[in-house]
């Protein structure tokens, strides 16, 4: 399936240690490649209402971020639409607008990505301080590896 | 007998907010706790960083403010090393902060404070044909024909229908402190959802002049974006032409839908007066016309009211060791020289001890440490800072502007000027100040242009860019107007790195515990002698709290690290 619009957002904050997970793996995809003006890269930070644009704006979106009720073991995972977990009702911010409610929302205003992907990893710490854990760090590249080769399904190549 | 209520968190805001409050046989509020629940850390993050790093971690201590904190963090290392910055740079920051103040606000007022006045179920039983004659009365916006009202409501139906009511679960839904009549919930739910549309467009000129959203560029010393009229990757003509489309539209909005609704609902509740508080109000001003230190060119002036009093505005000055400190007597820290001795910012210290109750637990200790927020006071009174301060101090200063605006909304609701001490005085504060920052918009992108026109393109500063030129030890304080408040970052840097940095955010002085001297903060100010038509269902706390806007994440902590939450009510 070939998509015109891609978004790839990273969400968490970079504050807390393997939290920011989702925007050191945007931030790694991004700068390991060139890419068709149609594929988008957002720091989406731990904001929420902001991101629903990004949401309702392009036909695919790619969500990277750390999945914190799951327990750290040493692997990535990648959710397609149809099998998103429940927890990613974790509010996450804006006043506590979560990913779930943005997806509510882009359904009535009519406005669904047609397919969406979920990739992430269980921190491992969540401690004040800038950086990710050393073992986060080594899922990076499989993180990246992951998506890019969904984004290569996108894209039609 | 007296009953305790718990409510933890408070829904729709961010961060951790809880109130615990007794009600006495009436149920009316008699006592009310305020609590941040986590610990913001942001000042440990910052130590021994370049000070020119220092906006990018700020921008990231809250999921909401990320400009207002860049904005604040790059004025006080300025300060702190003696920049000025250009023109342009100054009406870039300008546009952008009022840019903020008008989304924030507009998002506040539908998104997370409406549905305290708007009952989104008694909406399905309205009449569209009513409704449209309604909204017809009372604005010209276009989207109002009966067909409009229809699909949304069938929409609305299929939407609650389903099970999954997302966005408006958690609601007291036919809590009888609810007064608006089916059609007007309608077109509160209506406005609701184009507002969150629309949000969308506004902050697009915070990706034109700050690269990116929703964390744009700022630079110590100016901006970091480059203006030339005639290049495809500057601020040119057509990127200028978008930023004024956008300001078109939004002032559009804000006369047409967001005031029209705030004085259609405002009419139903107008017996609502509660939640006035404090009764002293504090506006450190922003929106300089020149530099930051010529207070009196300020478009928001500067200043503190006591007890109500609008005759008499009081000076200011938050550099001043006697005028804003913190004390830790009823929060989780330390102090070494003593927990209730305020300190001064260039003086404070940040040294956390919880000795709360392990979680989980049935109540806080209120007579000792409850609150993970500290308790900030302007020569030892407590403040109420946000929309209605500046309001306030902006009409007690004789604002022109600010009276007119008041003056017309007080007429249509056929209020007077005591009513604005209220909750609802709140809202309509917020309301008027949003009219007011989309004016400002306007006014920052014609000085924008007719500078450019100059043939002025500079936008940043780089004299003191190099650290060697910086003194060996220095000091500054930052200061800004965000959408919840005034907000200030103070700095001490020490062989060109940070040694100290205290920030003190809106919500801090909002919902801060009780001082030393036993004297209650505003959100505990407000919420007494509020009565409660059913203490199961607080939604008058809820009410109250959100017009505040409370913002616990950059107050406390950043995120959240449970699941599915759902706000706990206990009645003890």
């Amino acid at each position: 399936m070939k998509y015109n619009r891609i978004n790839i957002i990273g969400l968490g904050n970079i504050l807390f240690g393997d939290e920011g997970f989702g925007v050191e793996a945007i931030r790694a995809f991004e700068k390991d490649g060139e890419y068709p003006e149609r594929v988008q890269f957002v720091d989406g930070g731990t904001q929420g209402l902001y991101l629903l644009d990004y949401i309702e704006s392009c036909d695919a979106v790619m969500v990277f971020d750390a999945l914190i009720p799951l327990d750290f073991d040493r692997r990535v995972y990648v959710y397609h639409k149809e099998e998103l977990p429940a927890f990613i009702h974790r509010k996450m911010s804006s006043h506590q607008m979560g990913l779930s409610e943005l997806l509510g929302i882009a359904q009535l205003h009519g406005r669904m990505p047609e397919t969406f992907v979920m990739i992430g990893i269980p921190p491992r710490i969540l401690d004040l301080g800038s950086g990710l854990s050393e073992d986060a760090r080594e899922l990076l590249d499989e993180a990246v590896v992951q998506g890019r080769e969904i984004l290569r399904e996108w894209l039609g190549e | 007998m007296a009953k305790k209520i718990v409510v933890d968190p408070i829904p729709r805001i961010e961060g951790h907010l809880r109130i615990e409050a007794t009600v006495n046989e009436n149920t009316i509020i008699e006592e009310a706790y305020s609590s941040g629940t986590m610990w913001r850390g942001i000042e440990v993050i910052l130590r021994g960083r370049d000070p020119r790093d220092a906006w990018a971690f700020a921008e990231r201590i809250c999921g909401v403010c990320t400009t207002v904190h860049a904005l604040a963090s790059v004025r006080c290392v300025e300060d702190a090393l003696g920049i000025q910055i250009p023109v342009n740079a100054r009406i870039i920051r300008n546009l952008m902060n009022a840019t903020q103040q008008t989304q924030d606000h507009l998002v506040h007022f539908y998104h997370l404070h409406a549905l305290d006045w708007v009952d989104v179920i008694s909406a399905l039983k309205a009449d569209p044909k009513m409704t449209s004659d309604i909204a017809q009365s009372i604005s010209s916006w276009p989207k109002s024909s009966a067909g409009y009202f229809k699909d949304l409501q069938q929409r609305l139906v299929g939407f609650v229908e389903s099970g999954q009511l997302g966005i408006f679960s958690n609601g007291y839904w036919g809590h009888p402190a609810y007064k608006l009549p089916p059609e007007v919930n309608l077109i509160g739910v209506a406005h609701y959802l184009e507002a969150l549309d629309f949000q969308k467009e506004i902050v697009k000129i915070h990706t034109i002049f700050g690269g990116k959203n929703p964390h744009p560029n700022y630079v110590v010393g100016g901006m970091a974006c480059a203006i030339d009229p005639n290049s495809d990757t500057a601020i040119n003509i057509e990127r200028l032409a978008m930023v004024k489309k956008i300001i078109d539209d939004t002032q559009q909005f804000i006369d047409q839908v967001y005031i029209p609704d705030l004085i259609a609902i405002a009419g139903f509740y107008k017996d609502w007066l509660y939640g006035g508080g404090l009764g002293n109000y504090l506006s450190y001003g922003d929106f300089p016309e020149t530099t930051l230190d010529d207070f009196k060119t300020l478009l928001w002036p500067r200043g503190a009211i006591l007890n109500k009093d609008l005759t008499n505005v009081l000076d200011v000055d938050p550099r001043d060791a006697s005028h804003v400190t913190e004390e830790v007597s009823h929060s989780w820290y330390t102090y070494t020289k003593g927990d209730d001795k305020g300190l001064h910012l260039w003086q404070g210290e940040t040294t956390p001890a919880y000795t709360g109750p392990k979680p989980p637990f049935e109540y806080l200790d209120t007579d000792k440490k409850y609150s993970w927020l500290k308790t900030p006071r302007w020569k030892n009174h407590p403040m109420e800072v946000g929309p209605l301060a500046r309001v306030l101090v902006a009409y007690a200063k004789g604002d022109p502007m600010i009276q007119d605006t008041v003056g017309r909304v007080l007429s249509k609701l056929q209020v007077g000027p005591e009513a604005l001490f209220s909750t609802l005085g709140r809202t309509a504060a917020r309301g008027i100040e949003c009219k007011q920052t989309s004016g400002f918009m306007r006014h920052y992108y014609d000085q924008l242009v007719d500078n450019i026109k100059k043939g002025d393109y500079r936008t940043f500063n780089s004299d003191r860019w190099d650290p060697s030129t910086w003194p060996k030890e220095c000091k500054g304080f930052g200061y800004s107007e965000a959408p919840r408040g005034s907000l200030g970052h103070w700095i001490q840097i020490e062989n060109e790195k940070i040694k100290e940095y205290q920030i003190v955010v809106p919500s801090t002085w909002n919902a801060s515990p009780r001082d030393g001297n036993g004297n209650v903060g505003a959100y505990e100010a407000a919420l007494k002698g509020t009565p409660m038509a059913d203490p199961g269902k607080p939604l008058e706390i809820i009410r109250t709290v959100h017009s505040f806007d409370p913002c616990l994440a950059c107050a406390s902590h950043v995120f959240d690290m449970n699941g599915e939450e759902v706000t706990s009510v206990r009645i003890v």
